[in-house]
C-alpha cells in the first residue's frame, strides 16, 4: 500500500503540475483579494473611528467579535444564502482581517509622537495635510506589520475555504483526504505552509525597507525623546 | 507696508477658560509685543504662558477679548494662513521623523506653494544661518543630536521668513551646556534677522538673557509685571514678582549689566616717561597703593607706589601684569568674578588693547545702588 | 482505503428549531451531546498539553532573560503555519505510524496553534514584572527559584491567564475543522450539512459551533476574574483579547534588550508588533 500511496509521488506531481500551479495561483489571488478588501474596509472603519471617536470602542468590539466566530461556522452560515461561491469564502476571510487591520491603522496613527503632530498643526498644516502628509506616513510601519499578520493568517484560512469549494491549495488537501491519496494532500499542505512562510518573510524584508528614517542610532534616541 | 510703531502682536483683554477646569487659564491679559522685540513669557507652571502663546496663532481661540497680529484681529483670519505666516518652535522640536532635514525645513515653503528651486535655495540659506552642515540636509532627524535638531526646528520656523516667531520652551529638551550655546546663537541670529519673537520659558536666566522684555505671569494667567529684564530685577512691581525672582536678584542684575554701562574712571594711571614725582603725587591724590602705566593708550602693567621712590621717570621695567582684565561688553558679574578670582581690588577695562579705565568692587556696588532708583 | 464516517442523517424538511428541540438530536452516537463532549475533551487535552509545554519553559527563559530573539522567531513561525494544513499533513504520518486517522493530527496541530499565545503571554508577563519588585525580592534574600515562583509568577499570573484564555478560545473555534480531517466533534454537522446539502444541519451545526466558542470565551473570562487575586487584577493590562499580540512588542522594548530595541521594527518580531508604544 505504501508503495502505491507514498506521502509524495513525483510522477503524480509532474502529471498534475498544471492543477497544482492553478491551485497556488488561486490561493494567492484569494489571499491578496482578501487583504486588499480587508484593508479597504478597515480604512473606512478607521476613518469612522477617527471622525467619531465615540464609535471607536464599538468598532473595536465588533471586529473583535467577528474574529471569534469559528471559521467552520462562519463559512457554514453563509452557504445557504451565498452558496459555494467565492463570495462565501471572501466574507469571512475579509471579516477576520478587520480586527488586526483596524487596530493597526489606529494604533499606527496613535503612536505618532504628539510633538510631531503638534508641530505640524502649529506651523500651519491643514488637518488633511497633517493626516496624509505626517500621521499616515508615520503609521505605515505599524500598518504593514498589521498587513503581515493579516496576510499570513489569511493564507491559512484560505486553505479552509476549501470546505465551501474555494481556496486553491485547500482543495488539494481535501481531495487527498477524501480519496485517502496522500500526494495531493501533502503537496497542498506543504505549499500552503510554504506560501505562508514565504509571504511572512517577504513582509519582514518589506518592513526593513519601509522606514528609512528610523535610523538605529542609540545615541540619538535620548535627544529625540 | 507695516506701521513700525504698531505692536506686531497684541493681546487685548484676553481670557481663556478651558471647559474642564474651574480656574481660567488666562485672565484678562493685555500685552503688546513691539515689532522686532524678543518677549519672554515666564511664570510658575499653570500660569497660562503656553496658553497665551497658543492664542497668538489660534492653536486655541480666546473665550473673550481678542488677539491682533499686525493690527488685524486674528479671528478675521484663516487659522491655517495665519500659522503659515508665523514661525513656531516647540520644546520637543517635533521634527517629522520620516522627512529629511531639508524636507523638514521646506515644509512651510512647500505648503505655501513655492517652486522647487526657490525652496532649495532657501533651505540651504537657512542651514547656513542656523549653523547646519549642508551634508546634514539629506539626513533624517534621528541621525542628529538634540542641539542640532533644535537648530533644524528654528530653521523650519524661519523657512518662509515670517516676521513673527513663537517659541514654546525652545531649549527645554537639551542639556544646560547646549542650551546656553543655543541661546547665544538665537541672540546672534536675532541680530541678523530682526524678528518679533515671543518665547515661553520656565527658566528665569533664559528669559533675562534672551529677552528684551519679560512678561511675568502669575497663576491663572494674570500679568504681574511686564518690563525690561533690568527693570524687573531692579524694581519688582509686587510681592509675587520679588518672590519669583528669588533672593539673588542683585546677582542676576550683575549678569545683565555690562562694564561699558558704568562711568569708567581712569584711576591712577600715568604714561611711560612720567616723572616719579608726578606719579607719586597722582597716587597720593588717588589714595591707592598701585599706579597703572600706559604706553599711549596701551595698558602696560602696574607699579607699586613704594617702587617710585627717588627721582627719575616711570619706565617699562618691573611692571606687574594686570591680574584682572575685562572688556567693555563683559558683564559686571564677570568683572566681579575676575576681581575675586585674581584677589585684586581692581579690574582693568581694555577694548582691543586700548585702555578704557578701571572697575573696582566699589564701582560695581555703586552701579547697582544707583540703578536701584 | 476510504473514510468511514458515521453521517448524521436528517430529513431535509425539518426546521432548525425542530432539530435542536428534538431530544433525540442530542443523544445517540452521533448526537449533539456526545459530539460536544468529544470536542470539549479534545480541547481540554490540547490546552493541558500546551500549558504544560509553554508556561514553564517561557517562564524560566524569561526569568533568565534568555532566548528573546529565538522566542520571537518561534512564535512568529508558529503563527504563520496554517493549522488545517499542518493537521492534514500529519494525517498520513499518523496512519503510517499506526496511530490511526484520529485524533493525533488535529491534536498536534491545535497544540501547535495554542503554544504561541500562551508562550508569548507568559514570556512577556514574566519579563514585564516590575524590576523593583524583583530587586526587592533579591535584596531580602530570596533565591532565584523563589523569585520566579513567589514573585514573578504571581505578579505575571494575570497576563499569563489572558494568554491561556485567548489560546483556549482559538482552540475551541478551530477544533471543528477536525470534522473535515476524518474526525467528528461538533463540527460534524456543518460537514454533513454541506455534504448532504442540508441547510438545517449546516446552519444548526454552525450555530452550535459559534455558540460553543462564544460560551467558552465568556466562561473563561468570568473564571479568570474569579480566580485572580484582587491585587493582581488591578495589574491586568487593558489588553483586548485578540490583541495579545501587542504584548509581544514588550519583547523588543524590554530595557534589557536595548540593542534589540533599536532593531528595525519587524526585523525578527515585526508580526508581533501590532502596536508599538516605545519611545517614552
Amino acid at each position: 500500500m505504501s508503495e502505491r500511496n507514498p506521502l509524495l509521488r513525483w510522477d503524480y506531481v509532474v502529471a498534475q503540475r498544471h492543477t497544482i500551479i492553478a491551485a497556488v495561483i488561486e490561493h494567492v489571488q484569494l489571499t491578496l483579494l482578501t487583504v486588499v478588501l480587508g484593508l479597504a474596509v478597515a480604512g473606512v472603519l478607521a476613518a469612522v473611528a477617527l471622525r467619531w471617536g465615540r464609535a471607536r470602542p464599538t468598532i473595536g468590539a465588533a471586529t473583535a467579535a467577528l474574529y471569534t466566530i469559528p471559521s467552520v461556522a462562519f463559512f457554514g452560515l453563509l452557504v445557504p444564502s451565498t452558496g459555494l461561491t467565492r463570495t462565501t469564502a471572501l466574507i469571512p476571510l475579509v471579516a477576520y482581517t478587520l480586527v488586526v487591520l483596524v487596530n493597526a491603522i489606529l494604533d499606527g496613527l496613535d503612536q505618532v509622537p504628539p510633538a510631531v503632530d503638534e508641530a505640524a498643526e502649529a506651523i500651519g498644516l491643514s488637518p488633511l495635510r497633517r493626516l496624509l502628509g505626517v500621521r499616515l506616513p508615520l503609521a505605515v510601519p505599524v500598518i504593514v506589520s498589521g498587513l503581515r499578520v493579516a496576510t499570513v493568517t489569511t493564507v491559512g484560512l484560505v486553505t479552509l475555504a476549501a470546505i465551501v469549494g474555494q481556496g486553491g491549495l485547500g482543495r488539494l488537501i481535501l481531495d487527498g483526504l477524501r480519496r485517502a491519496f496522500w500526494t495531493p494532500l501533502t503537496i497542498g499542505a506543504l505549499l500552503s505552509i510554504l506560501l505562508a512562510l514565504v509571504l511572512d518573510a517577504a513582509f519582514v524584508l518589506l518592513e526593513r525597507r519601509i522606514a528609512p528614517w528610523s535610523v538605529r542610532r542609540p545615541a540619538s534616541r535620548a535627544g529625540a525623546a | 507696508m507695516t506701521d513700525a510703531s504698531r505692536p506686531a502682536v497684541q493681546l487685548l483683554a484676553v481670557s481663556k477658560h478651558f471647559p474642564d477646569s474651574v480656574a481660567p487659564a488666562v485672565e484678562h491679559l493685555t500685552l503688546a509685543v513691539p515689532r522686532g522685540a524678543v518677549v519672554a513669557l515666564i511664570g510658575p507652571s499653570g500660569c497660562g504662558k503656553t496658553t497665551s502663546l497658543r492664542l497668538i496663532n489660534r492653536l486655541i481661540d480666546p473665550t473673550s477679548g481678542h488677539v491682533e497680529v499686525d493690527g488685524r484681529d486674528t479671528r478675521q483670519l484663516d487659522p491655517i494662513a495665519l500659522r503659515l505666516g508665523i514661525g513656531y518652535v516647540i520644546q520637543a522640536v517635533g521634527l517629522f521623523p520620516h522627512r529629511t532635514i531639508a524636507q523638514n525645513i521646506a515644509v512651510v515653503p512647500r505648503a505655501l506653494g513655492w517652486d522647487r528651486g526657490r525652496t532649495r535655495r532657501r533651505v540651504s540659506e537657512l542651514a547656513e544661518l542656523v549653523g547646519l552642515e549642508q551634508e546634514q540636509l539629506g539626513r533624517f532627524p534621528d541621525e542628529l543630536s538634540g542641539g542640532q535638531q533644535q537648530r533644524v526646528g528654528v530653521a523650519r520656523a524661519l523657512a518662509a521668513d515670517p516676521p513673527i516667531l513663537l517659541m514654546d520652551e525652545p531649549f527645554g529638551a537639551v542639556d544646560p551646556v547646549v542650551r546656553a550655546r543655543l541661546q547665544q546663537e538665537l541672540l546672534e541670529l536675532q541680530a541678523r534677522v530682526h524678528k518679533t519673537i515671543v518665547l515661553v520659558t520656565h527658566d528665569l536666566d533664559e528669559a533675562l538673557t534672551v529677552a528684551d522684555r519679560v512678561a511675568l505671569l502669575d497663576r491663572g494667567g494674570r500679568l504681574a509685571q511686564y518690563a525690561e529684564p533690568d527693570e524687573l530685577l531692579r524694581a519688582p512691581a509686587e510681592e509675587f514678582v520679588t518672590e519669583f525672582l528669588g533672593p539673588d536678584r542683585s546677582l542676576r542684575r550683575l549678569a545683565l549689566l555690562t562694564v561699558d554701562a558704568l562711568q569708567l574712571r581712569r584711576g591712577a594711571a600715568v604714561a611711560v616717561g612720567t616723572s616719579t614725582h608726578d606719579a607719586r603725587a597722582l597716587l597720593a591724590r588717588d589714595g591707592g597703593d598701585w599706579i597703572g602705566v600706559l604706553d599711549d593708550e596701551r595698558f602696560l602693567g602696574w607699579v607699586r607706589g613704594t617702587a617710585l621712590a627717588g627721582e627719575g621717570s616711570v619706565t617699562e621695567q618691573g611692571l606687574e601684569a594686570p591680574a584682572a582684565l575685562v572688556g567693555p561688553r563683559s558683564t559686571l558679574r564677570a568683572a566681579m568674578d575676575r576681581i575675586m578670582t585674581a584677589r585684586t581690588a581692581t579690574a582693568v577695562v581694555v577694548d582691543e588693547g586700548r585702555f578704557l579705565g578701571i572697575v573696582t568692587l566699589e564701582d560695581i556696588r555703586r552701579a547697582l545702588a544707583e540703578r536701584a532708583g | 482505503m476510504q473514510l468511514e464516517l458515521a453521517q448524521a442523517a436528517l430529513p431535509r424538511d425539518i426546521t432548525l428549531a425542530e432539530w435542536l428541540l428534538d431530544p433525540t438530536s442530542w443523544t445517540g452516537s452521533s448526537g449533539i451531546l456526545p459530539s460536544l463532549l468529544d470536542t470539549l475533551a479534545l480541547c481540554s487535552a490540547v490546552m493541558l498539553a500546551a500549558v504544560v509545554l509553554a508556561v514553564p519553559s517561557a517562564a524560566l527563559l524569561a526569568h533568565l532573560g534568555r532566548a528573546k530573539v529565538l522566542s520571537a522567531w518561534l512564535v512568529n513561525i508558529g503563527r504563520a503555519v496554517p493549522t488545517f494544513a499542518l493537521a492534514a499533513l500529519l494525517v498520513p504520518v499518523s496512519l503510517r505510524t499506526g496511530l490511526g486517522f484520529e485524533p493525533w493530527p488535529i491534536f498536534i496541530a491545535l497544540t501547535a496553534m495554542a503554544l504561541p499565545p500562551i508562550y508569548l503571554g507568559t514570556y512577556t508577563a514574566v519579563s514585564g514584572v516590575d524590576r523593583a519588585a524583583v530587586d526587592a525580592a533579591r535584596a531580602v534574600g530570596l533565591r532565584s527559584r523563589e523569585v520566579l515562583l513567589r514573585v514573578e509568577l504571581p505578579l505575571a499570573s494575570s497576563v499569563i491567564l489572558t494568554g491561556v484564555r485567548v489560546a483556549a478560545v482559538q482552540v475551541v473555534a478551530t477544533e471543528p475543522i477536525r470534522a473535515f480531517l476524518g474526525g467528528d466533534g461538533l463540527g460534524r454537522y456543518v460537514r454533513d450539512g454541506l455534504g448532504q446539502r442540508n441547510d438545517t444541519l449546516l446552519l444548526g451545526g454552525a450555530v452550535l459551533v459559534a455558540a460553543l466558542a462564544g460560551a467558552v470565551g465568556m466562561v473563561l473570562s468570568l473564571l479568570q476574574r474569579a480566580i485572580e487575586p484582587t491585587g493582581v487584577r488591578r495589574l491586568r493590562p487593558s489588553v483586548r483579547s485578540t490583541r495579545i499580540a501587542t504584548a509581544a512588542s514588550d519583547l523588543r522594548t524590554d530595557p534589557d534588550t536595548a540593542p534589540h530595541a533599536s532593531e528595525p521594527p519587524g526585523a525578527l518580531t515585526g508580526a508581533m508588533t501590532l502596536t508599538d508604544d516605545e519611545r517614552d
